[in-house]
């Protein structure tokens, strides 16, 4: 698995690790970012989507691994990492005290450092979102958390930059906002289909916006598919415990998640297209679709729901 | 083309059921044009790539054509291959659902035939 696929994808990593004292944070992972794809990177706090969103772009230090963008490895290489825009949240702390920064002082940096800056539609999409011109003198400490989430967003998007990278963009926005990012998402998509990668909490609304979904878990990626391929084939099983019990072992399928109601059962389960078919025609058991949510819980939850 | 989309169903069958709704509904005729992947990524807030799935469906079963560098069409004889594929669903996958609910409620043929009947004669059903 430790080849490295420069043929198709943009960026690649390969058998990158990473520890933080003790923790393994990362276990020697691999992944191939094709071109011109939004990505949905998801997982449960703590599984390692940062950390990995900050070696992808050359942010953080890794124990071991590469990581590559057209062929060129991205550490110190300022040639790459100016294709690369990782648009990391904003806090109101930084290590050195209170962010003094101001708005136009981020706006000035990312003007300098992404050569395909697009200065006209930053204004435009600080116009969109409500941020006044006056705001833009204010130090981020000073902002709302909403307020720096949507300055993250535009210097994203502004970039120009072929792999754009956005964690946690909409944290801080409230239903409306992120509908409208969403949309601006897909606006800027359409007329460049460069590649986006996404990390969020907020899973169905974003789902329909993502081509492709990688589910992280515990620092390792257990999927890494087209978003619809991966959902469809999820389902809930229910029906009488013994029936459902016998159905799916004459269909050779395996419970992800058990909850059980007196005599009734539901399962949450991965099939194929014949063994749902199978399923669907026994006697008394229903087949439920799934959502991505349901998919991410039934795979990474680990049964903590149910506890 | 009317209809939002919902979250239970995958959004590229969504997008295909919508179109063949238009077409069975007589919104896009024979030759017209329905909408492009773009139109339709914006106006639902998908992917582009999710509304071109569901828009390749419907060129892969015939029912649209592509005419490059303008968009999509829909094919001569849409309409009647809809009806007759919409027909065999409607049996295979609706008429069984209601019998097995008939089944659980102990109904009778007999007697969900009657029911049938007397629900087309008060919606005025030929």
């Amino acid at each position: 698995m430790n080849t490295i696929d420069t043929k198709n994808a943009v960026l690649c990593a390969a058998g990158v690790s990473k520890s933080y004292g003790k923790q393994e944070v990362l276990k020697k992972l691999d992944l191939n970012i094709q071109p011109g794809c939004i990505y949905g990177l998801i997982g449960r706090n703590g599984a390692g989507k940062t950390t990995l969103l900050g070696i992808l772009t050359g942010q953080n230090t890794k124990d071991s691994g590469e990581v590559r963008y057209g062929g060129e490895t991205v550490w110190e290489n300022r040639n790459a990492l100016q294709h690369i825009c990782f648009s990391r949240e904003l806090t109101p702390n930084t290590a050195s005290g209170q962010n003094a920064l101001r708005v136009k002082d981020y706006l000035r940096a990312a003007e300098i450092f992404y050569p395909k800056w697009d200065k006209a539609y930053a204004e435009q999409l600080l116009e969109k979102f409500g941020l006044p011109k006056a705001d833009r003198k204010k130090a981020i400490a000073k902002l709302s958390k909403g307020q720096m989430s949507m300055v993250t967003i535009t210097i994203a998007l502004a970039s120009g930059a072929p792999v754009t990278i956005l964690d946690e963009p909409v944290a801080g926005l409230d239903v409306v906002a992120r509908e409208l990012f969403y949309r601006l998402l897909l606006d800027d998509y359409t007329k460049t289909n460069r590649t986006f990668i996404i990390s969020t909490h907020i899973i169905e609304e974003a789902a329909k916006v993502f081509e492709r979904v990688v589910i992280l878990d515990e620092g390792r990626i257990v999927k890494d598919e087209p978003t619809e391929e991966l959902v469809g084939r999820f389902a809930y099983l229910s029906g009488a415990n013994e029936a459902l019990d016998a159905a799916m072992a004459a269909a050779g399928v395996t419970a992800l998640e058990t909850q059980l109601l007196g005599r009734h059962k539901m399962v949450a389960v991965e099939l194929s297209g014949a063994q749902r078919a199978q399923l669907a025609a026994a006697d008394g058991i229903s087949v439920e679709p799934m959502n991505l949510q349901n998919v991410f819980v039934a795979l990474c939850g680990h049964g903590d729901a149910q506890r | 083309m009317n209809g939002i989309l919902n979250d239970q169903t995958l959004i590229y069958e969504q997008i295909a059921q919508l179109i063949e709704d238009g077409i069975l509904n007589g919104e896009y005729g024979e030759d017209g044009q329905v909408p492009s992947t773009n139109e339709l990524a914006h106006v639902f807030g998908i992917n582009p790539a999710t509304a071109a799935k569901g828009i390749n469906r419907l060129v892969e079963e015939g029912l649209l054509y592509k005419k490059r560098g303008i968009g999509m069409f829909v094919a001569d004889g849409a309409e009647k291959a809809l009806r007759k594929k919409r027909r065999e669903a409607f049996v295979s996958e609706e008429i069984k659902k209601i019998l097995r609910e008939a089944k659980k409620l102990g109904l009778t043929k007999e007697e969900l035939l009657t029911l049938l009947a007397k629900q087309a004669d008060e919606e005025g059903m030929q």
